[in-house]
């Protein structure tokens, strides 16, 4: 990192931050600082949604992805637009017309106060422990590119964001989103065209397309039935279809977005406008990653992209180590020739020599992998997150290398300070304006802003701790993963049917749980499947129980 | 109970006019989307 990019990244940090505390300088009230006066236009909202969603991880972690396995992550995308359809139809009305703040509180209106408070402490519990990864996540690579500890980027990230969420609440996520996802629309197109700018002068851009295309990184939409291959056409569209109904659709970080609106119909074009965006934005995301797969055709990638990894690496001296390193470095030039060779003819015998030589590249680079894994002591060695980070600190110009480290940040911070928000108001909300009363206007916001700060304070706390705490953090990531489709199950209850009840829909969101826990232990189905079976179990279950046990409204 | 869903709108959709058609072209370009992916993917570059 140059001083100009250091530059660049203290004015992103400095102008962000500022910028977030200058615009929710005026709050009054909480419907100011949760709800943002409710006044909010549908495009803002529309790239605060999408800001929301994309983190840190999503954009280095994507384009990694792709290097290593192409196209196939898009499937996950496709559904989002039906989605938002859907959503647009059912859920989002009843939240606006309800007037509430959170999505759990219109379960209360519907069902039952136990209702709302269970969902409302699921939600605090599994976010709560998740905004701390999507905290630590980052920094673990941002300290390699920056040369701070961990501690130190987990700090900066943490308590910039705190910072403006804790004086502008809702107002500041929202057009803090804008800007951040303004910074980051930038930075992926700019990482896209210095991908394309940066391939040999002997190979087009078609050409790079056609080597891609042979090693198979275009293959997006796998026809496969099985329910155990990840990143099917059917588990993308039917579980992605589910998991993205109850990621914006049950998910407070979500839902407080867009009950920001002025008006029905600007929260549903806010959703309308990511069911437009989303996916060419994740296509060229994943292009991205894949020009970088065919720029290391043509200049030595590091067997190990992880910096610390590889300086751990250099001061092992092994026979075995010596063997792995010159069976890559021989791997690498076979399918350098056999990448030209192909562009030159694009022929079929071409095509087999390069798959051939690609097949041992790959194998190559697991050798050394696995020879560091054992010279180490390591388990479970993956660079997939580093992959793009070493191209962009060797490949891009600096000036232009501090903006794409600021995107990574706006990635982070525009993620955080949506979860920090919505935490705050379903603590604020559901639980103490529930249990206490509604205070005075100075009060209310007083605690919100304390809730903001707690819940700050609590994701850097679990980000710090995150090397300690590992298999805790993956117990709590499970459980969420779990949560997920069942809240979904929930709220189908609710808008779909008339004579589901309370106790129906909690014993149910208790059983869809269960269930996916049973099939995530015993089976190797997908993930995205157990969306769809959490929703389906609890709906099944939660209907029957509710006519089994009528309310008593419904019982008198 | 549910409320009822009240689709009549009063206001006017951008661009598109009616939400009929917004709804109807997000399902539209994304299904094309797909089509386009699947064919780029088997495209001889």
């Amino acid at each position: 990192m140059a001083t100009l990019d250091w530059t660049v990244l203290a004015f992103y940090l400095a102008g962000i931050v500022s910028f977030g505390y200058w615009v929710g300088r005026n709050n009054r009230k909480i419907d100011d600082f949760f709800l943002a006066g409710r006044e909010m236009p549908w495009w803002a909202i529309g790239l605060s949604v999408m800001a929301t969603q994309i983190s840190a991880i999503t954009f280095i972690g994507t384009t990694g992805q792709a290097y290593g396995d192409g196209m196939r992550f898009l499937v996950v995308y496709f559904a989002l637009p039906f989605a938002m359809v859907i959503l647009c139809l059912t859920l989002v009305p009843f939240f606006y017309r309800a007037r509430v703040f959170t999505a759990y509180e219109y379960l209360e209106q519907r069902f039952d106060l136990k209702t709302r408070t269970i969902t409302s402490l699921l939600f605090l519990l599994q976010r709560g422990m998740a905004v701390g990864v999507t905290l630590y996540a980052p920094s673990v690579v941002l300290s390699t590119i920056l040369g701070l500890s961990e501690p130190a980027t987990i700090m900066v990230m943490g308590l910039s964001t705190i910072l403006y969420v804790m004086k502008g609440g809702n107002r500041s996520v929202i057009w803090t989103d804008v800007v951040q996802m303004t910074i980051i629309w930038i930075g992926i197109f700019a990482c896209l065209f210095v991908a394309i700018f940066k391939l040999p002068d002997n190979v087009s851009f078609r050409d790079a397309l056609s080597i891609a295309q042979t090693a198979g990184r275009f293959n997006a939409v796998d026809l496969d039935p099985s329910l155990t291959k990840p990143y099917t056409l059917w588990g993308g569209l039917i579980g992605g279809l589910f998991l993205m109904l109850s990621y914006f659709g049950c998910d407070q970080s979500q839902v407080q977005r867009y009950l920001s609106g002025s008006s029905l119909k600007q929260s549903r074009l806010s959703l309308l406008l990511n069911a437009f965006l989303k996916v060419p934005m994740q296509f060229i995301i994943l292009l991205t990653g894949i020009l970088v797969f065919v720029f290391f055709h043509f200049q030595a990638p590091p067997a190990l992209f992880n910096t610390v990894a590889r300086a751990r690496f250099e001061s092992v001296r092994s026979p075995e180590k010596t063997q792995a390193e010159t069976r890559y470095a021989e791997a690498f030039e076979l399918r350098k020739k056999a990448a030209l060779d192909l562009t030159a003819t694009r022929g079929t015998m071409e095509a087999d020599r390069y798959l051939a030589a690609q097949k041992e590249f790959m194998e190559a680079r697991t050798g050394v992998a696995t020879v560091y894994q054992e010279a180490t002591g390591t388990t479970d060695y993956n660079d997939t997150n580093y992959i793009f980070v070493h191209y962009i600190l060797t490949q891009i110009p600096h000036g232009l290398l501090g903006l794409i480290i600021a995107v990574i940040f706006a990635a982070a911070m525009s993620s955080l300070s949506g979860e920090f928000n919505s935490l705050a108001t379903a603590s604020m909300i559901d639980f103490v304006r529930r249990f206490r009363g509604p205070g005075t206007d100075a009060r209310d916001l007083f605690l919100s802003r304390v809730f903001t700060a707690f819940w700050g304070g609590f994701a850097c706390l679990i980000a710090l701790q995150a090397g300690r705490l590992g298999s805790a953090i993956e117990v709590v990531n499970k459980f969420g993963s779990y949560f997920y489709g069942s809240i979904l199950g929930v709220f189908m209850l609710a808008v779909l049917t008339k004579r589901a009840n309370g106790t129906g829909a909690s014993i149910g969101l208790f059983a869809g749980m269960a269930v996916v826990g049973l099939v995530a232990t015993f089976t190797r189905v997908h993930f995205l499947w157990w969306n769809l079976v959490g929703a389906t179990t609890v709906f099944v279950i939660g209907y029957a129980i509710s006519l089994a046990i009528p309310s008593r409204i419904e019982a008198s | 109970m549910p409320a009822p869903v009240d689709e009549s709108d009063p206001e006017v959709v951008p661009v598109f006019g009616t939400w009929r058609l917004i709804y109807a072209s997000v399902i539209i370009v994304n299904l094309a989307a797909m089509v386009l992916v699947y064919l780029f993917s088997g495209f001889r570059f």
